[in-house]
């Protein structure tokens, strides 16, 4: 039997969403078949953006799903399954895939992967994910007749667009009495004074700081580099440093010449905010910390040791 | 209103982490600890029914070691505590999901928290996954609560690149809690006592009505080390060597001073 894989094509204001090329990608490698499912794009053009990357586009334009929710999405998604029965259906490991997968495992009686760095097909399908904050990878099998797996973001070699697949609408009967979620507003995090995403050297701190009045020392370094200070997620969660200083998935992306990391452990959600920097050192006490792998250079040793001597260093 | 918040213990991420031969995970140095989003999934509770009353039940499913986390839960305010008895990590995301639905069906919560995502094996399904089982609401990411109102309530989700979205969630639902919403609050030395003498329910999947453990969906092939990648040039020597090496090479090799 010929194997279909389907990804649920993320958009948002009319706009495919790159990580959908990853996706095709993933997908590509482990099928027969490539398809992509668009749930919600009234009039737009997002079937015919995604198409290149696909054999098929499979798009359920009904208007009740627009705006986003798991509920009306899972409907139409679940009963396209049903009758398709694809071997297995990726999303993103992104806010989409967080709240819309487990939603369709449920419905779906699937097993579901999250997080996946790889997948193969191997009598089912296998994926690898990265667990216990990345200090072991765990190898996984889905034993139900569809499978589900959300992929991490950046880890899956786009594919490369080709002859455009086609685009079938489906009808959707959807039954939006039984949703109980709506959608109110967009809210955007308002952006401080100094654009840190500008500048050439930024110096984020981490937990690794301990607390707030030791956070100073990340400012100093920045002052004497002539660079901005940036901070990683608990930092701010902590309310050490504002929310316009927070680097990665759920803050802002930065691409300086040069990016020191001092007590950050390198999270993934982290680093995709920084990985793209020209330079990047890292100091953390633990010589197994994830951020050694992102890093050009590295010191494994406390913070409060080195960087006193880095700023003497810098200063003579 | 009633509130039930899951809580799982998780091996403590700063822990050395090593495999056996067999490519388990080493136990004899393995340390425990509430999983960091479930406190802020407990914090918020507290505050939830510390403004509009009511109670909050904390529950875990885990081993004896696990039984601390709720000590923990209970100590920062929760009223009582269930302990599902149970090898975690011999089920998947569904039939936790399954087990603590079990647990909880004839409670009568308005709400169930969750953390995001547990910092172990774990992989930010369980939450949804209950409230499918539970025929819950569900919404993910929550960083933001409100006052309920005519059985519905006002969530804040994070999403990507500093967006949010509010969302109005009917009650009963489940939302999955992540970091930031609040600064959970370190137990007072009256509540760490008071929590040492309260009763845990103690439930066995028997209990509950699961003579065998639910069947897999996602079976576990093993546990590796991450295979190399390229490592950073690590810098060797006194803190003051490594320091001036770096300057050295920042102005000298990369020139991006
Ligand atoms: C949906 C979602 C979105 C997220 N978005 C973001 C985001 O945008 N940005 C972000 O940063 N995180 C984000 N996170 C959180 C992320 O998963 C990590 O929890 C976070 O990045 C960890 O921050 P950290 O490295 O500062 O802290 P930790 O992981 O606690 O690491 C602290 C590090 O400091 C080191 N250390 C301690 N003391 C010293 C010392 N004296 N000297 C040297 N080193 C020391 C330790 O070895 C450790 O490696 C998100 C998580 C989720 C679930
Ligand atoms: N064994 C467990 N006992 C109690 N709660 C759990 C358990 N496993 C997961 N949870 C809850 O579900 C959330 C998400 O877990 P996970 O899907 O494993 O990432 C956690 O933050 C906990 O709140």
């Amino acid at each position: 039997m010929s194997r279909s894989i389907w990804f649920v094509a993320e958009h948002q204001d009319d706009q495919l969403h790159r990580g959908a090329a990853e996706l095709a990608g993933a997908a590509r490698a482990i099928g027969d078949e490539t398809v992509a499912v668009v749930c919600a794009a009234p009039g737009g053009t997002v079937p015919q953006q995604v198409a290149p990357f696909v054999d098929r586009v499979l798009v359920v334009d009904d208007p009740a799903l627009d705006p986003y929710t798991a509920g009306l999405w899972a409907q139409a998604i679940v009963a396209l399954a049903k009758a398709q029965e694809p071997a297995a259906i990726l999303l993103p490991h992104a806010p989409l895939g967080r709240d819309l997968a487990p939603v369709l495992a449920a419905r779906l009686g699937a097993g579901l992967m999250t997080d996946c760095l790889e997948l193969e097909w191997n009598e089912g399908l296998v994926g690898t994910r990265s667990v216990l904050r990345r200090k072991l990878v765990a190898r996984e099998r889905v034993a139900t007749p569809i499978a589900l797996a959300t992929c991490q973001r950046g880890a899956f070699a786009a594919a490369p667009p080709q002859e455009a697949g086609a685009i079938e609408a489906v009808a959707s009967s959807l039954d939006a009495s039984t949703v109980r979620t709506r959608f109110v507003a967009m809210e955007r995090a308002e952006v401080g004074e100094e654009n840190i995403t500008e500048a050439d050297v930024v110096v984020a701190g981490g937990r690794g700081l301990g607390d707030a009045e030791k956070f100073g020392l990340v400012q100093e370094l920045a002052d004497v580099l002539g660079g901005v200070m940036g901070a990683s997620r608990p930092v701010v969660d902590q309310g050490w440093v504002a929310h316009d200083r927070q680097i990665g998935s759920s803050g802002i992306t930065v691409r300086p010449k040069l990016y020191f990391a001092l007590g950050i452990s390198g999270a993934v959600q982290h680093v995709v905010g920084m990985r793209e920097s020209d330079v990047i050192v890292a100091i953390n006490k633990d010589p197994q910390a994830p951020i050694f792998e992102y890093a050009h250079y590295g010191i494994a040793e406390d913070l409060f040791k080195v960087v006193p001597a880095l700023i003497e260093a810098l200063k003579a | 209103m009633r509130i039930a918040v899951c809580m799982k213990a998780v091996v403590d991420p700063q822990a050395r982490i090593e495999l056996d031969g067999d490519g388990n995970l080493r136990q004899e140095q393995l340390r425990y600890e509430v999983n960091e989003y479930d406190l802020y999934a407990v914090e918020e509770a507290i505050r939830l029914v510390d403004a509009n009353g009511g109670e909050v039940t904390v529950i875990t499913l885990g081993t004896d070691g696990a039984v601390q986390g709720l000590r923990k839960g209970l100590a920062m305010g929760a009223a009582d505590a269930i302990h599902v008895e149970c090898d975690p990590y011999a089920l998947d995301p569904h039939g936790v999901a399954l087990l603590l639905a079990a647990a909880l069906r004839d409670g009568g919560y308005d709400l169930v928290l969750t953390g995001v995502e547990s910092d172990d094996l774990g992989g930010s399904q369980v939450g949804v996954l209950l409230a499918e089982e539970l025929d819950y609401a569900a919404t993910t990411l929550v960083v933001g609560t409100s006052a309920p109102a005519d059985g519905a309530m006002q969530v804040r989700r994070e999403l990507e690149g500093g967006e949010h979205a509010s969302v109005e969630v009917q009650l009963p639902a489940v939302l999955t809690i992540q970091s930031g919403i609040n600064e959970p609050r370190y137990p007072s030395l009256k509540g760490i006592m008071a929590a040492k003498r309260k009763e845990l329910a103690e439930k066995t999947p028997a209990d509950l009505g699961f003579a065998e453990m639910p069947a897999r969906r996602v079976t576990a092939l093993g546990l590796a080390t991450p295979p190399p990648r390229e490592l950073a040039r690590m810098l060797e020597g006194s803190a003051e060597d490594m320091a001036a090496e770096l300057v050295r090479i920042l102005r000298e090799e990369e020139k991006s001073l």
